[in-house]
């Protein structure tokens, strides 16, 4: 469990720093962090190139909040309902993709066009989506808190302890997942699916398995994202939120369980540190990602590990 | 009924690769495969082991027809296969191999109570490097259990192959020319394996260019020419086939 102890001191960072900009850009951090983590697991581990994980976060942010509104029901008790639809998808999808045994850009190009789809529809469907205007998300979710009963998420402070919670969970998740038999053959599939196949693991319901928690973690990500930044567009679906994620993945270092959000820490963070005008900010952006990928393979957790490994 | 394979054809476009193919294998048996290249042994291994569907004929494996079926359900059901060119997952340690191949000894292990070990992964992975660790002592791998597969030679990896395949805890071995490319230290251990195997009531399919080696300790010789069978039987009496001899020996025997 050694990663998710890494975690616990971040909980002590509200009480050193009560600086906003700091609070909210490790909030991001957070969820976009659980976002990665789950894009990993499909890609870093399963070695599966999805491009639908973007799709996942944003009807994660929809579906909780029509499903909420419609039914009047909380936050967490709409989740519930949200996560049936996204296991639902990534069951139609992944069948889809893997049926067909579609890999790599193949694999990448069928899942963007499903993601690309449900990005129509959502834009499309005005009466419930109000399409390109988005959704105002004002409800927030509620907690039971001793001596002050039902009270409401809000604020600065509770959405950092909210959010790095749910990362912590997600993390020992996965680290659950990743260190069982299902991460070896996760392994498998990754490094040489015959053989995996001739080996007696039946490498369809694995590549299933992992497609479905990068979905269900993306979708947790989308939900968390959407109600803390009281607003759900379209925009949350798209190609770029896919794009951001692999990034961030890529920057901290594949297949590690934490690697994925530092990756999300930096890209979250370097726009505000770096105080250029905003042309120059992006390209400056774009510039490092370059570098990092060329120049670390295994991102920047993959050169701590190094030099550890070598001492 | 152990394994009964009944006119087995397999088809790519114009070529036939194996035509009409019958033949049975007895459990405890070690059946040797010869043939010229190209007359179909692999094809026919690959064909048993579910990594190609066959064109037509069927495939009974303990009464049921098991043509068609994928290779991973194929090796659940107790017929495993090692690739002629070794196949590794390559940056992982060879120990790492051996415990993903341990995948069916856990789920025979403990069924849908497995997902228990998400929690408490200790126990089952102690019993999973237990077996592991007899296999690679079974294999003469145990000193290389940590180093990096990449790292062995081909007749380690060739090894290896053999390794991960047994911890499939196979009823039926198939190995696609285990000796070929080994250097003679290699093939005197490999036929130590092989005894063992022997020893241990292992069934096995051996392919081999080397008919020495596969007389050695097969019990029964099958000899295949463009796809056909063309003889069946004891060492002896294959060997002493006529057809045999022309198809095969007769022009190894003329090179040397």
């Amino acid at each position: 469990m050694s990663a998710v102890w890494l975690l616990v001191p971040l909980y002590m960072v509200p009480l050193v720093s009560h600086n906003e900009v700091l609070l909210t850009i490790l909030i991001f951090t957070y969820i976009l962090g659980i976002l990665a983590i789950g894009f990993n697991i499909v890609f870093g581990y399963a070695g599966q190139l999805t491009m639908f994980h973007g799709a996942a976060f944003g009807i994660g942010g929809y579906a909780t909040f029509l499903i909420l509104t419609k039914l009047g029901i909380s936050f967490w008790l709409a989740m519930l309902p949200m996560f049936v639809v996204i296991l639902l998808l990534s069951m139609i999808v992944g069948w889809v993709c893997f049926k067909f045994r579609l890999r790599e850009f193949y694999f990448a190009v069928v899942t963007l066009a499903f993601a690309e789809l449900i990005r129509l529809v959502v834009l499309n469907w005005n009466d419930v989506t109000n399409g390109t205007l988005g959704l105002l998300v004002l409800d927030k979710p509620t907690i039971w808190w001793p001596g002050r009963g039902v009270v409401k998420i809000d604020g600065t402070v509770p959405w950092y302890l909210l959010t790095l919670t749910a990362l912590g969970a997600v993390t020992i998740v996965s680290q659950l997942i990743v260190r069982s038999w299902i991460g070896r053959n996760f392994a498998a599939i990754r490094l040489n699916e015959e053989l995996a196949q001739t080996l007696g693991i039946n490498t369809f319901r694995y590549k299933m398995l992992a497609f479905t928690i990068s979905n269900l973690f993306a979708a947790l990500a989308g939900a968390l994202f959407g109600f803390y930044s009281n607003y759900i567009e379209p925009a949350q679906l798209s190609i770029t939120q896919s794009l951001d994620a692999i990034a961030m993945v890529l920057l901290g270092g594949m297949g590690s369980i934490l690697g994925p959000v530092v990756g999300a820490f930096l890209l979250t963070g370097l726009p505000h540190i770096i105080e250029f005008s905003a042309e120059l900010r992006a390209a400056t952006y774009g510039a490092i990602l370059i570098l990092v990928i060329l120049l670390m393979p295994r991102g920047v957790v993959g050169l701590f590990s190094r030099w550890r490994h070598v001492s | 009924m152990f394994l009964k394979v009944e006119e087995l054809s397999k088809r790519f476009g114009g070529l036939v690769a194996v035509s009409a193919v019958s033949l049975d294998i007895e459990e405890g048996e070690i059946v040797g495969i010869l043939g010229p290249n190209g007359s179909g042994k692999t094809t026919l291994l690959n064909l048993l082991a579910g990594l190609l569907a066959p064109s037509s004929g069927t495939i009974l494996w303990q009464g049921r027809d098991i043509s068609g079926t994928k290779p991973d359900l194929i090796a659940a059901l107790g017929i495993v296969k090692t690739f002629q060119n070794p196949q590794l997952f390559a940056e992982l340690s060879v120990l790492e191999h051996v415990m993903i191949a341990g995948h069916l000894a856990l789920k025979r292990l403990l069924g849908f109570a497995r997902s228990k070990t998400i929690f408490a992964p200790k126990p089952a992975r102690q019993e999973l490097e237990a077996r592991a660790e007899r296999v690679l002592r079974l294999c003469r791998l145990s000193e290389e259990a940590h180093r990096p597969a990449a790292a062995l030679s081909y007749g380690e990896e060739k090894m290896l192959g053999v390794a991960m395949a047994m911890m499939c805890e196979p009823k039926l071995l198939l190995l696609d020319e285990p000796a070929s490319g080994l250097g003679q230290a290699e093939i005197v251990n490999l036929g130590a394996v092989l005894r063992d195997l022997r020893e241990h009531g292992t069934t096995l399919c051996v392919i081999d260019h080397k008919v020495a080696f596969l007389a050695e300790f097969a019990h029964r010789l099958i000899a295949l020419q463009n796809g056909s069978k063309i003889a069946d039987g004891t060492a002896q009496e294959v060997l002493g086939n006529q057809s045999v001899i022309t198809a095969y020996l007769g022009r190894q025997h003329a090179g040397a």
